[in-house]
């Protein structure tokens, strides 16, 4: 009996020793840094979606370590989850190189102090030679604090096929669209299809009306928060954009679903045009993918000149990254023009750096092509206003979008919002 | 030592066995919550310094229209939610039959406590699709349309609280199906010998000793009903343009998406208030029934 206690008092005892170093451990490791970075090693936390960039980044990294001897560790996490995260990690448990997007959204973080300068490096490898107007999305006061990584220029893809077919040319004016909207329903076709579940479609939609409509100045001025929403100025844009509403442009129960599912009405021919960037691509079916063609965005006003939505994502050294000169010694290899051309070209990104190896995708191509002819870029509503702001507007957007005859209270709400944020 | 813990086993035991728990429970839920109604009270984007700001966020939460928009879509949830228990209870008694086939049954009414909730509202979300789901499909048999639950402002609420209803009701069957097995057996014959069958003999006999665990299902239906959020972001992500929004869900998305804790911290502990509220009512009533049991 004496012995059964002894045993039982042991187990007891280590039962408990046990629990203790598991909730020791549970409450240590939320303040644990997800690795402890020595001198040699580069952390890494990327948000790439894409199988092949993955790849590619891996490969990059393994051919750094065998070159330089440092160990690089890449953590990926999903896209949208990052979003949330990276503010946590900048502050508490940043890595040495991350990945954002460049514009408001990184400026957002070099206000608070977040993301380290690297005019240094930019000075360094000359950077500014090979990127040209570029520079300016990763620049704040004068200084650099990223690299700019592949761009999206958006505008209207259709299918070649189906233009061929019903004897179609993209429409240049605003008459021409109208029209087209007509000729592609009589033909048993949604003009142009939208998915606005994650509301940023109906936010790219009003940049690209406002753009022609009133120019970049402006719309940059709205972004900026210095112009308000009940402005006179943005008259004619709604009016325009209600017309197309009226005259059943967009796809029925729009708000349903997302852009995917729109791409792929697009691809199955449900659909006339849609209004997206070079990603739509992953919507298609590979065979498919050589159909697909890209137009700009009607002119709406007549005489403004040609402005476009260019998003450019970015990488990054965090203010807090532990081994800053490692950082840059790995970006400086990874923005090598081979490395950054094959890493960019499994996205179908349009490269930032003028002296990237020529892409073999026609549809990249064709948009470095455009982009010559543009005369200035916004990136997107949600990344050039403030996020509080996009947020509540991409909603006001989506509403107006299914009940256009609540325009003017639309508009007052998001002119209250743009009040309370910018004053 | 050994002496030290024979003589002082009898409490320590139980309260080392606690303390884990208990640190837990104090760091993660107690500590957060007050955390919570601190950040309530200032003007905070989750990285920057915090300004104090007193009850503006909740001055701002009176006049805000979505607010009174969320708070709407939870009593919908709420009253939806509350078809739970009765419609559990029903199927509880149909599969506790002793019928042949009827564990299979049992099982498949069980099926739906096993996915997750994000799975049941993505499944409910193909079924509600306009252009391929099954609702179209049954809608299509008949010739006519479904209308796009998920986009109209009328219906997308109660089309997401119908979906979270599924599993809802799944689980106060299992309630209910514990307490139907714990029924006193000499309580039924004597209502037997009495000469009650049927209609009579559930409500006089079966109700009645149902009534705690009636009670435990109604408590956590609406608790259930009340923190709803991974049901909306998943189906409508609040849409269209925040019709459906509940309150945890705009709680989230004026922390994350508009980087304003404080107000978001506010939205929070306005569902807290609510919650403790049910929550007192449930202790109540489970330590009235406690006293009466004794």
């Amino acid at each position: 009996m004496a012995i059964d206690v002894t045993t039982l008092s042991t187990t007891r005892r280590r039962f408990l020793k046990g629990t203790g170093a598991a909730l020791a451990a549970s409450a240590a490791g939320g303040l644990c840094l997800p690795a402890l970075a020595q001198a040699q090693e580069i952390t890494i936390i990327s948000n790439l979606s894409n199988v092949g960039q993955r790849d590619i980044l891996h490969r990059l990294a393994a051919e750094y370590e065998a070159k330089s001897g440092a160990k690089v560790t890449i953590n990926n996490m999903d896209h949208e989850a990052h979003k949330t995260a990276i503010r946590s990690y900048l502050v508490v448990g940043a890595p040495d190189i991350c990945f954002w997007f460049s514009g408001n959204r990184m400026k957002a973080f070099v206000n608070k102090g977040l993301f380290d300068d690297i005019s240094d490096l930019f000075a360094r490898e000359n950077y500014k030679g090979v990127l040209g107007a570029t520079t300016s999305a990763v620049t704040v006061g004068d200084k650099q604090y990223g690299l700019p990584m592949g761009g999206l220029l958006w505008g209207l893809f259709y299918r070649k096929d189906v233009f061929a077919e019903h004897n179609w040319t993209p429409p240049k004016t605003w008459t021409d669209f109208l029209a087209f909207g007509e000729a592609a329903k009589s033909a048993g076709m949604v003009p142009m299809s939208m998915g606005t579940k994650e509301l940023w479609p109906a936010g790219g939609w009003f940049d690209h009306m406002n753009l022609r409509v009133n120019g970049l100045d402006k719309h940059i001025a709205l972004m900026d928060g210095k112009v308000q929403y009940t402005d006179p100025m943005l008259t004619p844009v709604f009016d325009k954009w209600n017309d197309l509403i009226k005259a059943g442009f967009f796809s029925p129960n729009h708000s349903s679903f997302g852009w995917e599912q729109a791409g792929a009405a697009l691809a199955q021919k449900k659909a006339a045009m849609m209004d997206l960037g070079g990603f739509v691509r992953s919507a298609f079916p590979e065979a498919d993918i050589p159909q697909l063609a890209y137009a700009p965005f009607p002119e709406v006003a007549p005489g403004v000149a040609r402005y476009e939505d260019f998003s450019v994502n970015s990488v990054h050294v965090p203010a807090n990254a532990k081994n800053k000169q490692g950082a840059r010694d790995f970006l400086a290899y990874f923005y090598k023009p081979e490395n950054l051309g094959a890493f960019l070209a499994a996205e179908g990104a349009i490269p930032p750096r003028n002296d990237c190896p020529p892409s073999k995708d026609p549809l990249v191509n064709a948009a470095v092509e455009e982009l010559k002819k543009v005369v200035g870029t916004s990136q997107y509503y949600d990344r050039d206003t403030d996020p509080d702001m996009a947020q509540e507007g991409m909603t006001g957007l989506q509403e107006f979008m299914v009940k256009p005859e609540r325009r003017d209270q639309i508009l007052e709400r998001l002119e209250k919002t743009r009040k309370r944020i910018f004053g | 030592m050994p002496r030290f813990w024979r003589r002082n086993r009898h409490w320590m035991t139980p309260a080392l066995l606690l303390l884990p728990g208990l640190v837990l429970f104090g760091l993660v839920i107690l500590a957060a919550s007050f955390e919570t109604v601190w950040i309530s009270l200032h003007d905070w984007d989750g990285i920057g310094a915090k300004t104090w700001v007193g009850l503006a966020n909740y001055v701002e939460l009176a006049e805000d229209p979505q607010f009174y928009v969320s708070l709407k879509n939870n009593i919908i949830w709420l009253l939806i939610f509350m078809l739970a228990p009765p419609i559990g209870l029903g199927f509880a008694l149909i599969v506790n039959q002793k019928i042949r086939g009827m564990r299979i049954l049992k099982s498949l009414f069980f099926v739906p406590l096993v996915l997750a909730t994000v799975t049941v509202g993505v499944v409910f979300g193909w079924v509600y699709d306009p252009n391929y789901g099954l609702l179209q499909l049954i809608y299509g048999l008949f010739g006519g349309t479904t209308p796009a639950l998920l986009s109209d402002e009328n219906f997308a609420t109660f089309a997401v609280a119908a979906a979270g209803l599924w599993p809802q009701i799944a689980f106060c069957m299992v309630l209910f199906l514990a307490g139907l097995n714990n029924l006193d057996e000499d309580l039924i014959g004597a209502g037997r010998v009495d000469g009650a069958r049927g209609w009579r003999m559930l409500r006089h006999v079966v109700l009645p000793q149902l009534s705690q665990v009636g009670f435990i299902a109604i408590a956590v239906t609406v608790i259930g009903a009340l923190r709803s959020f991974d049901m909306v972001a998943v189906m409508t992500t609040g849409g269209p343009y925040g019709s459906s929004t509940v309150l945890a869900y705009q709680m989230y998305e004026e922390s994350i998406f508009s980087y304003r804790f404080g107000y978001g911290a506010a939205i929070a502990t306005v569902l807290f208030v609510i919650m403790i509220a049910f929550i007192a009512w449930y202790l109540r009533g489970l330590l009235r029934a406690e006293r009466s049991n004794a």
